[in-house]
């Protein structure tokens, strides 16, 4: 397995202790403490290569759980293991334990994360080359030459003319800015890419483009994607695997047609009916 | 019993030169890491190298001798100033000799002759933090250099040598120290950075208006960042040597007159030294 969660919750808020357990599908407010439970005991494990899908509605702790695995927040509890990361007896090593400069390595060399707005991915006191070559940068590259070449490279397989590569985002329009955080995700050869909401706010063709970019990509490439999306379309286009949240919990989980055409739980069912 | 003359040497009280000694210390230990201190109230603006000045005075002792310049010039106002105001809270002698200095306050140059191990060189520095230009949040600058995480300042770099064919800062250069803290070495050209590397001298960074302290010990790596493909490259005169002392091997000056452009030893000590051994003296 390439990544595996194994109860990893996330708290806001003083937890009272028994928030975990108080809180659930009926809600994610602990009715005790008050303490949002963004994410309960979520286990999940992601194979090299394989293409996870994660939906539910706004505030069920989707993008939470992206950025837990990113490291972009801290982990309330649980435990997170990444492929190849090990302790010195050669047994796997929970990355929450790491120290903060390996962190920073894994999440700079094997990971990437691909926000939903370009501003959050993206640097806009830096050139598109620049951003690109940020992502180049973190894993310890020091040859201009190389960094230029591989940026220009990304930056061609995002559909992008070179003579741009020297502009800066904000000379973008929104699906060039969101095609350029692809190309800066990409450019380190992450073995994991995460996608919080990629297409959320484009119009429906630039979404189609950038679907079909990233699905291309990922089947050159061959690295494992969790995508974020409230986008049933979206997760359907994409993956392979569907995990369904609600409240913070795993409601259901399987594969994207099976829970598309037949799904068990309540939640999903009606998730899957409200498609427009 | 304190008697009013020893409360007195160096200006400042022994507290406040006790919290400067131990930020030195601590700078010290911890090469290019920036240590915050109280920077005291001085009979100078903040701005105008107060910095430099309490770092000088909380070492300086009665056995010292002091130069000071500013942009290499033993004789400009603000040197002359901060000179004479050392000079009289102390009693230390001044000098223009390089050689002869124990200390040496310096504004935006080292100087040409090479420093020798007992000497220290103090810096007025205006802007310590070498992450400001691309990370506002002092909080994730610090971060920033505990996990020695410096993509952003090398990105500078990159977007500098795309666009620009070299890097387009000219004075402040960032430097690694020692393999880990990248710090602004003060505004001086990049002509003096290889003085910095593997230095006999103490060096020693004051910023009185950020209230930072930072240092070089004595022979300690200091290295430019640079891609392994694009050479550091420093101010080149070509063709141009000093009008006084006809050196070129040295950072020239460019003066701007009513009759053209002229240049001159940055280093004015430097300048007089080569006149002296050549018996023209001690020129205008």
């Amino acid at each position: 397995m390439l990544l595996e969660l194994e109860a990893v919750s996330k708290i806001f808020g003083a937890s009272c202790g028994a928030c975990l357990d108080l809180t659930g599908e009926p809600g994610a407010i602990c009715p005790d403490c008050g303490s949002v439970v963004a994410v309960n005991r979520v286990n999940l494990k992601v194979a090299e290569g394989e293409v996870l899908g994660v939906v539910g509605e706004s505030g069920s702790g989707k993008s939470t759980l992206l950025q837990l695995i990113y490291q972009d927040q801290p982990v309330t509890a649980g435990r997170i293991f990444f492929n190849g990361i090990t302790n010195q007896e050669g047994k796997r090593q929970d990355i929450l334990t790491l120290p903060a400069t390996h962190k920073a390595r894994l999440r700079n060399r094997d990971m990437s994360m691909i926000y939903q707005n370009p501003h959050r991915g993206l640097n806009f006191n830096f050139s598109a080359g620049g951003n690109i070559a940020e992502k180049i940068l973190d894993t310890n590259e020091r040859s201009y030459d190389t960094i230029r070449s591989r940026a220009l490279h990304f930056f061609t397989k995002i559909e992008m003319p070179p003579t741009r590569l020297d502009d800066y985002p904000d000379a973008f329009s929104g699906g060039q800015q969101q095609r350029i955080q692809i190309a800066k995700a990409l450019s380190s050869s992450p073995r994991l890419l995460l996608l919080d909401e990629p297409t959320t706010g484009l119009d429906v063709s630039v979404q189609a483009r950038i679907l079909d970019l990233i699905k291309a990509l990922q089947r050159e490439m061959g690295f494992a994607m969790v995508v974020v999306s409230h986008d049933l379309g979206v997760i359907n286009h994409l993956t392979d695997l569907t995990l369904v949240m609600k409240s913070g919990c795993l409601v259901e989980y399987g594969l994207t047609d099976q829970i598309l055409e037949d799904p068990q739980h309540p939640y999903t069912q009606l998730l899957v009916s409200s498609k427009l | 019993m304190i008697r009013p003359s020893e409360v007195l040497f160096g200006f400042l009280d022994e507290d406040a030169k006790k919290e400067i000694r131990r930020a030195l210390l601590k700078a010290v230990a911890l090469p290019g890491y920036i240590v915050p201190f109280a920077s005291r109230e001085m009979p100078i603006a903040r701005g105008w190298g107060t910095g430099g000045l309490q770092v000088s005075l909380s070492i300086i002792t009665e056995k010292d001798t002091l130069k000071v310049i500013d942009q290499g010039c033993d004789g400009s106002v603000n040197a002359v100033n901060i000179r004479d105001f050392i000079s009289s809270v102390t009693g230390v002698p001044e000098t223009e000799d390089t050689t002869k200095a124990s200390i040496i306050q310096t504004r935006h140059r080292v100087p040409e002759h090479q420093l020798t191990e007992g000497q220290i060189i103090v810096y007025q520095v205006p802007y310590p933090e070498v992450l400001d230009s691309v990370e506002p949040d002092t909080a994730r600058q610090k971060e920033m250099h505990a996990n020695n995480d410096y993509a952003k300042l090398w990105v500078l770099l990159y977007e500098d040598t795309s666009q620009f064919g070299d890097s387009r800062m000219a004075s402040g250069y960032p430097v690694a120290v020692n393999d880990h803290y990248v710090m602004d070495p003060s505004p001086i050209p990049k002509f003096d950075i290889a003085k910095l590397n593997n230095s006999q001298a103490l060096h020693l960074f004051g910023a009185g208006r950020e209230k930072r302290i930072y240092a070089i010990p004595p022979y300690t790596k200091v290295a430019p960042l640079t891609f392994n493909d694009r050479p550091f490259q420093v101010e080149q005169f070509p063709g141009k040597a000093c009008e006084r002392c006809g050196c070129r091997d040295v950072f020239l000056d460019e003066v701007h007159l009513d009759d053209g452009v002229h240049y001159f030893c940055s280093d004015t000590f430097h300048c007089d030294t080569v006149l002296n051994t050549r018996g023209e003296g001690h020129a205008a």
